[in-house]
């Protein structure tokens, strides 16, 4: 409840709706709202002027903005009661992302949308999220989104400027000679959606054109976990794991934590798990993998394993678990012969084998059908199933795999069967697999349209491109992993006059289309009991609907050799590569890749920002004769691809990984022709993985721009890092510390010698932080949401490389460990707030000095820029504006600044500050409300409201009660260079290690 | 110097004023040591308001003319203790009186932070004081004197020496001047008009 | 041993030594000689050619300048963590060069070394246009040059004062006194110099101009008698005042926690090797133009020589204090500081390290050999060394540091931009720039000073000066009247 309380405490607070719902006045204010009615299309902008009167009513309509009622109620300015302008309001609302939701919390300032959170009271995200989520806001104001509907007389020529009117036209034409034909050869290609609505209008759709078609395609798609239960099930089924009460958890190249739907519970409930010192055991977590995932870097035991093997690695350890079934020993013969025989299997078969019923067995959506058939017999066989591992039918059981539905799509296209081609959202064009060549059968389409953010590569080679509304401008609805229903509702008007799919779908099917308000009302109403308003208003509230979960089924496994699988992979040559396609961290399959926050964010594991690159072993670079920076060919099924090369620790031997999702074309000025397109290797039959890759060095030098240069460390600063690495991130073992918590304390002995008398900050607030390096996945949605939160600067490609990057908050990444078996940690580092703070006796103008609360302050007005602070600063947190970094900042952007925070211009030191503006947010309230005392987590800053592993916690240090207080006397705490005295407010917790002793695992 | 000669001359009452008066007499010498004994004779004579040219300090010469110590020093220390009480007052004010801020953890008055600028304001103040009251004792500037426009002071800068003695001297006699300047050997004794 | 010892000594040694003056020069040819450079109608045609070059430099250092304010710091190379590069390095340097001037003016004047007194015109000068160049630098570097003004303890619109304890403010008030004094015994020192020129002046213009900058001077013993005690007084300030600017600079680095810049050694050090580099630019400034403008009498080989006397020991001054940081690194024990040094010597800046060790400490010791002390190409190469070395040190000392500090995360490498090196290679423009208009128009050596050191000057009538202390007995009527 500590979250929610944060929220707001006024009363237009998202949550206080609920109270004031069935007051009369409340009421009447609705009815008084209805029958008012603005002309919207005209405000669709075409040109610039026009764009910018938008702007004015899109401001001017902070009342629907700010506003959930239909947009037909929209008054000019007129204030619901008790709004007072400048007071932050929330929304719930949730975003869909290749078919899954995830429920979140929009701060939205005089109906401006400027942040994005998690909702503390959905079940999957509970107040977290992820940065996708947290950089979706930029994506909303971004200025590159396409501004009306555009027609093409000749796919891929010029386009001419059209309104919804025209296109509707169009459709209306279309569609009535549809009718006399039932919707023969109409085809609709849609990305991965779970909206009730769409379904409902799908199924209206198909009502009134019974033979049009209408296919699904996700290029990142999680097909084989649908065909892996299909062969263990006889239908597909959704695993939906509770990590927390895991105690040995095995991932088959499955990075959980990191690139899967549910990543943000994952995440903490993993970490829960982690801390939770009830439990017996504390849980192990092994990893298999061939890329160096998120997963792997927090596993105990990490085993690098070419993906094509990890099958063999499957089959074995299967053979391990369920060997006693000689029906399965048979099934399993074919792996339990082949060559790779790893050791530390076994070892790993005994663990799981202990912790029968705690334990998880983990596929990765890249493995084969075969590897995910057996993790559902395995885990049905060690008990999991029920316990850890919960079932849930599949929507949509019975359609096509993703690939296989594009594949035929272009067929039919080719074959001229396809008479008009309408895409709702994705970009196959760029993200089809390469052989099907979705290009060439889209040209052969006599009538396309394609609905999109951006103007994109699929739009281009469509006769209409139709500006698509973001899911903050519309309404609609969508399923979370675990099938709660969130409702989405815009929080602004369109700013571009873009719609909904679901809108587009009614143009097409009803004679007068229907608004996405009344699609979405509609859909719900089959959730609804007795009273659907009520329903309805708490739905909205709440942001999801309660108990909407799938529900939990328990499905027996068959027989493994009634389960027909591929089986064993063959042995492959010593020099044969394997080319490993992985989501990107950032850009995902590359739809966010104009998104300049997540371009400049550097990725969790590489630090690389603003491209992709090929990750490779040291050994296989050897080997290759390649160092870091240098541009090789990938070659691999006729096609070839030029990319860097990025030198990984831990990467598997002879593995190439390539993130997905860069090379665009189209992606507007920020993304375009950021990195190599990986899509261009990728094949209707190898969407995952691979062998038979070759690579050519170009004999070029393509620099990659890293926040941190471990890759070109000379050997001197190598050696010393190393020895450093364990004083900075501290580990202990987690047995002896669930056992007696003291026996771990490692803190330095003594506080260091004060020269002066500290001074004295009992009497006030003391403002702290503790960051649980166990928990910290290292993922970087707190970067985002510091980034958001504090108007901080993004500075592109070239100052990142000369070192300018402007995030207040970084996430230093650390090797340590042998080589061949690198362990990674994660440090997030923000100003840690030392009480004797170096900074401050060094600036000559008293720019930066302490409050009276012990917060290191920063006088933005004050500061002349000599940079002697950050020169002074032992932890290198600050940051300096080199240049005016917010002059290419164009008008619509400004509308997502936080009011709250200063806009540093040019020349000026900046730093974290534990958003003061919160904690002076906090107080202010207090004040208002009488008074009263500011409760622990009431003031909670953007990086741990984000954090999906609730990683971060903040608070009071003079209250013995906080959580914070209570983590800084915990006896794995300490401070980051506590040796030299500056007293830092942030502590860290050092992370846990639970290795398993056995020989076999170790060597 | 010569300004208090003039209002000590106006005081001495009009009398003995012989307008228009010649400034003084000159005596030109070539070599150092004639100049510095002509000086002692001069010293000697109880003259008081002439004074000694030459083109660069000559050693003994004060001693040869009889000047006591100049009072410069004790300015140049009021000044200097000034700069140093002033500068630890300032910073004591700013930092720890009207606007204290929490920096570092340290006091917000510590006497060692502040020596640094204490001493250099005690030698800028001193240095300043020195310079202005070397001007000043010397009535410097002053654009025209009258020994400087006379013919005998031709290269006095460059390599000759120069003895004046004012007429307005009490002790000054033309005939008898003239007489000991010649004893001393003095080259071309001549007036300084006024 | 007391100041008239000294005296005595260094005249005892004057005897045997070469005069300081050779050539048979009286007052009047001496005289000649040095005004002659000022009041030949035309200049050298060398004086010209370098004139041009050093204008056309300074418009490329203000271009710089200009294009900087433009733009933003950014225009540099510096990054986080490396903060400051080219500038703070440039400012030390410049900075440190400027010492030597008020070495040889101040504290060889103290010890009454009578050969200064060809040169310490020529040396204070380039202190004077030496921190012109180097306060230059601190007002461009901050961010918001507009705002330099907050450095000033004035009354503002945040109504704070500045933080007095920032080494950065005390550098404020050190370079700007030292600025102020040296100013002031340079004008002061030229005062009898400046009547001399008066004297001579042909044209009403000239004798207008040096006559008003001679403020009246009548060199009459009433007034050389105050001042010499001025000069004295000036003297005995400037002489603490150089030994403070340079450690205060060194607070800069030396009252910070980064490691590497963190050291009690500093002030000696940093004073150490502004006197080293400072004589080496002297040198390097002196021996051509004791060519160029016929001076050799005058500015003699015993002047040449003792500099490289000078040179040889602060430069093994510096090599031992290269030495001490190194052992305490070692000794003290502490890893980081262990590592800043091993990084230094054998890291990304290790070409920089052997730059700075090559010129500043092996290359003097050639200096031990008196023939090498009397040939003027090995000089002039040695002494441009030195500069380059020194200007090294201090790139070490702050970049390499900076570059590798605390979290190996935070690790960075400083690339200076063609902007750096522009402002660099200007500054020295401007710095010969204002060298060669004061050798124009200023008598490059303290005439009055030279006579007074020259055998006709009548040294034999002993005693040092007279500082006014007459004890015989005067007649009644006689008391000092003025002062």
């Amino acid at each position: 409840m500590s979250q929610v309380r944060i929220t707001g405490g006024t009363p237009a607070y998202w949550r206080s709706l609920a109270e004031r719902a069935d007051t009369p006045e409340f009421r009447e204010m609705v009815r008084r709202r209805l029958g008012e009615n603005v002309d919207w299309e005209n405000l669709a902008p075409s040109t610039r002027r026009k764009f910018l009167q938008v702007m004015g009513a899109s401001l001017a309509l902070a009342g629907l903005a700010g506003c959930r009622w239909p947009r037909e109620t929209i008054v000019p300015f007129a204030r619901p009661a008790g709004y007072t302008p400048g007071v932050p309001q929330r929304y719930a609302t949730s975003m869909e992302l290749a078919g899954v939701a995830s429920g979140l919390v929009v701060t939205s300032y005089d109906g401006r949308p400027i942040k994005v959170d998690g909702n503390p009271e959905h079940p999957q995200n509970r107040g977290g999220s992820d940065l996708l989520a947290q950089a979706s806001i930029l994506d909303l104001y971004d200025p590159a989104r396409s501004r009306s509907p555009l027609s093409r007389e000749i796919a891929g020529g010029a386009a001419r400027n059209r309104t919804w009117e025209e296109f509707s036209d169009f459709a209306r034409g279309r569609m009535t000679d549809f009718k006399s034909r039932g919707g023969e050869s109409l085809y609709i290609l849609s990305e991965a959606t779970s909206s009730p609505s769409m379904a409902a209008m799908r199924a209206r759709l198909q009502g009134a054109f019974p033979r049009a078609v209408i296919a699904e395609y996700e290029s990142i798609s999680r097909d084989n976990e649908r065909t892996g239960a299909v062969l263990a099930f006889g239908r597909p089924m959704r695993a939906v794991y509770s990590l927390e009460s895991a105690d040995v958890i095995v991932s088959l190249d499955a990075d959980f934590l990191g690139a899967h739907p549910a990543s943000v519970a994952h995440a903490r409930d993993f970490a829960a798990g982690r801390r939770n010192r009830d439990r017996v055991k504390a849980n192990r977590l092994y990893a298999v993998e061939s890329a160096y995932t998120i997963t792997g870097g927090k596993a105990d035991h990490r085993f690098t394993v070419p993906s094509r093997w990890i099958p063999v690695v499957a089959g074995r350890l299967a053979a391990e678990i369920l060997g006693d079934d000689p029906g399965a020993r048979a099934a399993l013969a074919a792996y339990t012969s082949h060559p790779f025989m790893p050791r530390f299997i076994a070892a790993m078969a005994r663990d799981l084998k202990c912790s029968r019923g705690r334990s998880i067995i983990v596929a990765g959506p890249r493995q084969p059908a075969d590897v995910h058939a057996l993790a559902h017999a395995m885990n049905a066989a060690l008990g999991n199933v029920g316990t850890t591992v919960r079932y849930a039918a599949e929507e949509g059981p019975e359609r096509p795999s993703h690939v296989e539905a594009i594949a035929s799509l272009a067929d039919a296209a080719r074959a001229g069967k396809i008479d008009t081609l309408i895409i709702l959202g994705g970009n196959p064009v760029f993200d089809a697999p390469a052989d099907i060549e979705f290009a060439r059968a889209l040209a052969a389409v006599p009538a396309s349209a394609h609905l999109s953010l951006h103007e994109d590569e699929t739009s281009r080679a469509c006769h209409w491109h139709l500006p698509r509304a973001h899911y903050l401008e519309s309404w609609g609805d969508a399923r979370a992993w675990d099938g709660t229903v969130g409702i989405t509702q815009p929080l602004i008007e369109p700013l571009y006059g873009g719609k909904s799919p679901i809108e587009v779908l009614s143009i097409l099917c009803d004679p007068s289309p229907m608004s996405g308000y009344d699609i979405v009302r509609r859909a719900m109403s089959s959730f609804a009991g007795a009273d659907f308003e009520a329903f309805w208003r708490s739905s909205l509230n709440d942001g999801f609907v309660s108990g909407s979960a799938y529900p939990i089924e328990t499905p027996t496994v068959r027989p493994l050799l009634h389960i027909p699988m591929r089986g064993a992979p063959p042995a492959f040559a010593a020099n044969d590569l394997e080319i490993v396609f992985v989501p990107d961290s950032k850009v995902y399959d590359g739809r966010f890749a104009g998104n300049a926050w997540l371009q400049e964010l550097p990725d969790p594991m590489t630090k690389v920002t603003w491209d992709n690159a090929a990750l490779i072993s040291p050994a296989t670079a050897a080997a290759l004769g390649v160092r870091a920076d240098d541009v090789v060919a990938l070659q691999y099924g006729g096609r070839e691809v030029e990319i860097p090369v990025y030198v990984m620790p831990g990467v598997a031997d002879r593995s190439v990984i390539v993130p997905l999702g860069y090379g665009r074309t189209a992606a507007g000025p920020i993304g375009n022709g950021v990195g190599a397109s990986a899509q261009a290797l990728r094949m209707s039959g190898a969407m995952g993985f691979d062998g038979g890759l070759t690579v050519r060095r170009v004999g070029r030098v393509h620099a990659l721009s890293c926040t941190q240069n471990h890759h070109m460390i000379d050997l001197v600063g190598l050696r010393e890092t190393q020895r450093r690495v364990g004083e900075l991130v501290r580990e202990v073992d987690s047995e002896t510390y669930k056992r007696n918590p003291e026996a771990v304390r490692i803190r330095s002995e003594g506080e260091p010698a004060q020269l002066f008398p500290p001074h004295d900050y009992e009497s006030d607030h003391r403002w702290g932080m503790a960051i649980d390096l166990d928990s910290c996945t290292g993922c970087g949605a707190c970067m985002i949401a510091c980034q958001a939160e504090n108007n901080v600067p993004v500075v592109g490609r070239e100052q990142v490389k000369r070192g300018r990057e402007m995030h207040w908050l970084r996430i230093d990444r650390y090797f340590s460990g042998a080589p061949e078996r690198p362990e990674v940690s994660h440090q997030p580092l923000a100003c840690v707030q030392c009480e004797n703070a170096p900074c401050e006796q060094v600036c000559p103008v008293g720019a930066t000095a302490h409050s009276h609360e012990g917060l290191n302050e920063m006088v933005y007005n004050r500061c002349i820029g000599t940079r002697y602070c950050a020169n002074n600063c032992p932890y290198k947190v600050r940051r300096f504006n080199w240049f005016n970094f917010h002059k290419r900042t164009v008008q619509i952007e400004k509308m997502m600044y936080n009011p709250d925070v200063t806009v540093r211009g040019r020349g000026v030191m900046e730093k974290c500050t534990f958003c003061v503006q919160r904690i002076e947010g906090a107080k202010i309230r207090a004040r208002v409300e009488g008074g009263r005392p500011i409760a622990d987590g009431e003031v909670v800053p953007a990086c741990a409201q984000a954090c999906p592993s609730r990683a971060i916690v903040f608070g009071d240090l003079n209250d013995p009660q906080s959580r914070v207080h209570a983590l800084h006397v915990n006896a794995r705490s300490y401070g980051l260079l506590e040796e030299i005295n500056t007293r830092p407010r942030t502590q860290y917790l050092a992370k846990l290690r639970n290795p398993n002793h056995d020989p076999e695992v170790q060597g | 110097m010569s300004g208090h000669g003039h209002e000590s001359r106006v005081a001495q009452g009009p009398q003995r004023s012989r307008e228009p008066s010649p400034f003084g007499l000159a005596a030109r010498f070539d070599s150092v040591d004639t100049f510095l004994k002509a000086c002692e004779r001069v010293r000697d004579a109880g003259y008081r308001r002439w004074d000694a040219y030459a083109p660069y300090p000559v050693h003994g010469l004060n001693d040869a003319m009889g000047i006591r110590h100049t009072r410069l020093p004790l300015v140049v220390l009021g000044a200097g203790i000034t700069g140093a009480g002033g500068a630890l007052l300032l910073q004591w004010w700013m930092n720890a009186h009207n606007y204290p801020l929490i920096v570092s953890g340290k006091p917000f008055f510590s006497l060692p932070a502040n020596i640094p600028i204490m001493f250099e304001l005690t030698i800028l103040l001193s240095a300043l004081a020195t310079f202005i009251g070397m001007l000043a004792f010397n009535n410097l500037p002053m654009l025209h004197h009258p020994v400087v426009n006379s013919p005998s002071f031709d290269r006095v800068t460059t390599d000759r020496f120069l003895i004046v003695i004012e007429t307005r001297d009490l002790a000054f006699d033309e005939s008898r001047t003239r007489a000991l300047l010649e004893a001393a050997s003095g080259a071309e004794i001549a007036w300084v008009e006024d | 041993m007391s100041a008239r010892e000294a005296t005595q000594l260094a005249m005892e040694m004057a005897e045997r030594r070469s005069p300081l003056i050779t050539g048979g020069n009286d007052f009047a040819t001496v005289t000649d000689k040095i005004c002659s450079l000022v009041e030949k109608p035309h200049p050298p045609r060398a004086w010209f050619i370098a004139f041009g070059v050093s204008l056309a430099m300074t418009g490329v250092l203000f271009a710089m300048i200009g294009y900087l304010l433009l733009r933003g710091i950014g225009v540099w190379g510096l990054n986080s963590p490396v903060g400051w590069g080219f500038d703070i390095t440039n400012f030390v340097f410049w900075v440190g060069i400027g010492h030597a001037g008020t070495l040889i003016s101040a504290i060889l004047f103290l010890f009454r070394q009578k050969w200064r007194t060809s040169i310490n015109r020529f040396a204070e000068s380039m202190t004077i246009f030496a921190v012109i160049c180097a306060g230059m630098f601190p007002a461009i570097h901050v961010g918001r040059v507009w705002f330099i003004w907050f450095v000033f303890p004035l009354p503002n619109q945040n109504l704070v004062w500045p933080n007095f304890r920032s080494p950065l403010l005390w550098d404020v008030f050190a370079v700007g006194t030292y600025m102020t004094v040296s100013l002031l015994f340079w004008y002061m020192g030229m005062l009898p110099d400046l009547a001399t020129l008066r004297d001579r002046a042909k044209t009403k213009a000239r004798s207008f101009i040096y006559g008003a900058l001679s403020l009246g001077w009548r060199g009459s013993n009433r007034q050389w008698h105050r001042y010499e005690v001025a000069y004295l007084l000036l003297a005995a300030l400037a002489t603490p005042l150089v030994l403070s600017v340079h450690s205060v600079v060194s607070f800069d680095f030396a009252a910070s926690q980064v490691p590497g810049w963190h050291t009690t050694i500093f002030p000696p050090y940093f004073v150490a090797g502004a006197i080293f580099s400072g004589f080496a630019m002297v040198m390097t400034l002196i021996i051509p133009a004791r060519q160029f403008f016929g001076l050799k009498d005058i500015i003699t080989m015993r002047h040449l020589e003792n500099m490289a006397k000078i040179i040889l020991l602060t430069g093994s001054m510096v090599a031992l204090a290269y030495a001490t940081e190194i052992f305490i690194a070692w000794y003290g024990g502490n890893p980081i500081e262990r590592f800043t040094f091993m990084n230094r010597a054998l890291g990304p800046y290790a070409w920089a390290y052997s730059i700075m060790m090559t010129c500043n400490v092996l290359v003097p010791q050639i200096f031990w050999f008196r023939w090498a002390r009397r040939n003027l190409w090995l000089m002039m190469i040695v002494s441009i060394l030195v500069n380059v070395g020194m200007w090294f040190e201090r790139f070490v000392i702050i970049v390499s540091s900076l570059s590798r500090d605390y979290l190996p995360a935070a690790w960075g490498y400083f690339k200076p931009t063609a902007i750096d090196l522009l402002t660099l290679a200007g500054s020295f423009g401007l710095f010969f720039t204002l060298f060669l208009l004061f050798i124009r128009y200023l008598p490059m050596v303290a005439m009055a000073e030279v006579r007074s050191v020259m055998p006709q000057a009548g040294l034999e009538h002993g005693g040092h000066r007279g500082q006014g202390d007459y004890h015989g007995d005067i007649p009644a009527q006689h008391e000092e009247t003025g002062a």
